[in-house]
């Protein structure tokens, strides 16, 4: 087992080089030069980057990037100078149910920036960092698009997806999952950090790095990054 | 721009010293910030930060012990730990240093030093908290509190050499009427001393002149000794203004000449003092006087929460409260004598009614408890008069105690024996005490050092005083004994959430801001005057006296003072709203109802009162236990 991951991590970087050798010029090439940060890196010491996207949607394909929101995260002290939140200028209008989910109307989306400085700004940020994200399937999944849509090229992020430990650790305890147990909140909660009032993409991000600080502290040995990181 | 991590800026916004920043200074502190999650039981600061900082708590526990493992506090949602920030010059208590453990599973904010530092020098207001000293500090949030010094100055702060405007205009008693008439046209004033021989021996007001002399058809050429009044009542020229009000008040006379040891300086008028300023407290007193009753003392008895509360709106501080409560329990008791003397008959030998503890100091607030005493005359004599004066002080203490002043306790009270003393005996109590110290002794000194004459004659306190100086200055072990006994209430360490903390890590709801702040306070003072030789009542006064003297630094002196100040302030605070929604006032404060501001002042008061505890007591190892 040990084996088949150490296998799977320095494929990790095999297929970034991969990607990095068709990959046209621009923030994608760029993100892509930057090594990943090394799988044997005790997981306290590494690089991190918490990303939370609210989108119109489920559908990478059909639905639209509306907010962003990150915060870089240096071992186990999450800076809060490197905080963004990009509110982005949709193409398509924003639906009804999701105006409401995400409290974003369609004048904010209107004076947003363009798609392609946030994400440009996030890839330059993203580049040697591991992602954080919860449920990382929806940031993936949006940010894939848009590489793809804007610079024509596929991107590759190492992740670190706080449901996936969340889910693992239940498992691990044999513990039956009740409904709602693994959302953010829920699982804040047990690690008893402060309830936010506010649901933006931003203080959902700053959410997600410090669930995983506090999950992080679970073991009590040294972890390493590759103990963490999720692969598809 | 959008504010950005508006939840972390309005939680630090709550929270001394960020809640001293501006809008704008707080709308940018989040992205200065970093954040760090401390599992159960991790060492606090965090072994791998490898920068200085300030932390501050946003959820969890921390506790903080010396290096010898006591417990020195305890850091919850919104305390503040900077110690890694602030440079030892910055403050003036050399606080121990202090690690800590998480208690409870912790995220905590840091603001590294470098950029409080550049906070600092972009916000004055928060530059100015971290560079005070902790007496400015203190001072400073005395003024918050709302009832910092008052900006009018009042007749309590004021003193009766204020009010002296001119050389007194004196004649001798052999001069004639109307020759002195003619000297009080000519001058403008309504009272003329009498002075023979350079001794004040009378005085002659207009009203004199009137009913003494045109009322009687006396003629206009007898002596002026004929119509002096010759029972002088006189004041200091240091003491305050307020005071030579409620003497004129108490004694029914409206001019009052300005005395010392250096001779005559002048007269006071009522007119002049109370053109400054019309006090309740004096109609209060003026009204306590004419009380025909106990049931119309009880009466007015009852304004004196109101006063209080009134005084402490207009600012007043606590010591000018403090006066004013005790001119009011003092008029009180002297109505209640005289009444008792109407129905008594006249004393058979000479008696002084004494105050002593807060009463004694003037540093009452409201109705607290009686304490006090009687000395007699020496001509004693208890098969003749004892049932004569323990029926008098009987009456008193009922109806002081009728009156809201509950009885004593402890029994120190003049109706209690033991405390009616002819004063022979008092003098062997003071020696014996202070020859053979106990615990008990020492208690009991502690309270009855803090005499003062209420009614009577004050020459028999003066010799117990000296007595009392002779003795105590030659002996040690009494003052171990009272540092001992000073030792006994300690301040609270500060407070965990809603609780207060205790030295030894207990919690309880509410502290007692008497015995946990002023009565300490109280203690120290009275032990550095006794060490000085110093005669002075107040502790105020007892600490300013001692400042800059071997035994206490001008520097701790202030920050004792403003402790001393702070805590008062804080119980005025307290006791008004007891009294604005309509409660008993107590001493019994909750953290709970007290600000972040004042929770941080409080606990750098109970650390300057600990600190001067320290010292006392390594300056005293050998007292008892």
């Amino acid at each position: 087992m040990l084996l088949e991951c150490v296998e799977r991590c320095f494929g990790h970087d095999f297929r970034r080089r991969r990607l990095l050798a068709r990959a046209p010029a621009g923030p994608l090439r760029d993100y892509l030069a930057t090594p990943f940060p090394a799988p044997d890196a005790p997981s306290r010491e590494t690089a991190y980057l918490a990303l939370d996207l609210e989108t119109t949607g489920a559908d990478p394909a059909r639905n639209e990037i509306v907010s962003f929101g990150w915060v870089c995260m240096d071992g186990e002290r999450i800076d809060l100078g490197s905080a963004r939140h990009y509110i982005v200028r949709l193409r398509g209008a924003v639906s009804d149910a999701s105006a409401v989910i995400h409290g974003i109307t369609d004048d904010q989306c209107q004076t947003g920036c363009h798609l392609e400085s946030a994400l440009a700004e996030l890839l330059a940020t993203l580049a040697g960092r591991v992602m954080i994200a919860h449920r990382a399937e929806t940031e993936r999944g949006f940010v894939g698009h848009a590489c793809e849509a804007i610079y024509g090229g596929r991107i590759l992020i190492p992740t670190v997806d706080t449901l996936r430990i969340a889910i693992r650790a239940k498992a691990r305890q044999n513990r039956p999952l009740q409904r709602g147990d693994l959302r953010l909140s829920a699982l804040r909660q047990k690690y008893r950090l402060p309830r936010y009032r506010a649901h933006n993409a931003l203080s959902d991000a700053l959410s997600t790095a410090e669930l995983f600080l506090a999950q992080q502290t679970e073991s009590v040995e040294t972890t390493l990054l590759k103990n963490w990181l999720t692969f598809r | 721009m959008d504010v950005e991590l508006v939840e972390i800026r309005d939680f630090l916004a709550e929270y001394a010293p960020f809640s001293l920043l501006d809008a704008a200074a707080l709308n940018a502190l989040p992205r200065r910030l970093a954040v760090r999650y401390l599992r159960r039981g991790s060492a606090f600061p965090p072994v791998n930060e490898n920068q200085r900082c300030l932390y501050a708590v946003r959820q969890g526990a921390i506790e903080l012990r010396t290096d010898d493992g006591r417990l020195t506090g305890m850091l919850s949602e919104g305390d503040i730990f900077d110690q890694d920030c602030c440079a030892a010059a910055e403050h003036a208590i050399a606080t121990e240093r202090s690690v800590g453990t998480a208690i409870e599973d912790t995220l905590l904010y840091l603001l590294p030093c470098e950029t409080l530092q550049a906070l600092r020098r972009e916000n004055p207001a928060l530059d100015d908290y971290f560079v005070r000293s902790v007496a400015e500090r203190l001072r400073h949030g005395r003024h918050a509190l709302g009832n910092g010094p008052s900006e009018r100055t009042s007749l309590m702060t004021l003193t009766v050499s204020d009010f002296v405007r001119r050389a007194p205009v004196g004649a001798e008693s052999s001069l004639p009427i109307c020759e002195a008439a003619r000297i009080m046209s000519r001058e403008g004033v309504s009272a003329l001393l009498i002075v023979d021989s350079g001794a004040l021996c009378g005085i002659v007001t207009d009203r004199d002149l009137r009913t003494r002399c045109l009322a009687q058809h006396l003629a206009p050429n007898e002596p002026l000794a004929r119509i002096m009044s010759t029972e002088v009542a006189c004041i200091g020229p240091e003491s305050a203004a307020f005071e030579a009000l409620m003497l004129m008040t108490r004694k029914g006379i409206h001019h009052l000449p300005v005395v010392d040891a250096s001779g005559i300086h002048g007269l006071v008028s009522a007119t002049d003092l109370l053109r400054w300023q019309s006090t309740d407290t004096v109609f209060l007193v003026g009204l306590i006087g004419k009380s025909p009753d106990v049931e119309s003392l009880m009466r007015a008895s009852a304004e004196l929460p109101e006063l209080q509360l009134q005084m402490q709106g207009h600012g007043a501080t606590p010591g000018q409260v403090g006066q004013a409560v005790a001119s009011v329990n003092d008029a009180i008791t002297c109505r209640l004598i005289e009444l008792a003397l109407q129905e008594l008959g006249p004393a058979p030998v000479a008696f002084t009614w004494l105050a002593c503890g807060s009463q004694g100091r003037h540093e009452q607030t409201v109705h607290s408890d009686q304490d006090n005493a009687l000395i007699l005359d020496d001509a004693f004599d208890d098969a003749l008069h004892g049932h004569y004066f323990s029926a008098l002080a009987e009456r008193v203490n009922d109806g002081l105690d009728a009156c809201g002043y509950r009885y004593c306790p402890g029994k120190v009270m003049a109706s209690n024996p033991l405390w009616r003393q002819p004063q022979r005996a008092w003098i062997a109590i003071f020696r014996g005490w202070i020859g053979h110290t106990d615990a008990r002794a020492a208690m009991l000194a502690a309270n009855f050092l803090d005499l003062r004459t209420v009614y009577g004659d004050t020459a028999l306190l003066m010799p117990l005083h000296e007595a009392i100086k002779q003795a105590y200055s030659k002996s040690e072990v009494f003052l171990a004994n009272m540092v001992a006994n000073a030792l006994k209430n300690k301040p609270p360490l500060g407070f965990f959430r809603n609780f207060t903390l205790i030295a030894d890590g207990e919690h309880a709801d509410s502290f007692d801001i008497k015995r946990g702040g002023l009565i300490p306070v109280t203690d120290i003072a009275r032990i550095l005057a006794l060490s000085n030789g110093q005669a002075r009542i107040g502790t105020l006064a007892r600490l300013r006296e001692a400042a800059g003297t071997p035994v206490l630094s001008a520097e701790s002196a202030h920050e004792l003072e403003e402790a001393f100040e702070y805590f008062g302030n804080l119980r005025l605070q307290h006791q008004a709203e007891q009294i604005r929604r309509g409660q008993a006032p107590d001493n019994y404060l909750s953290p709970a109802a007290l600000t972040s501001l004042e929770r941080s002042n409080l606990k750098e008061a109970f650390a300057v009162v600990e600190r001067m505890q320290k010292i006392l007591s390594q300056r005293y190892p050998d007292r008892p236990a």
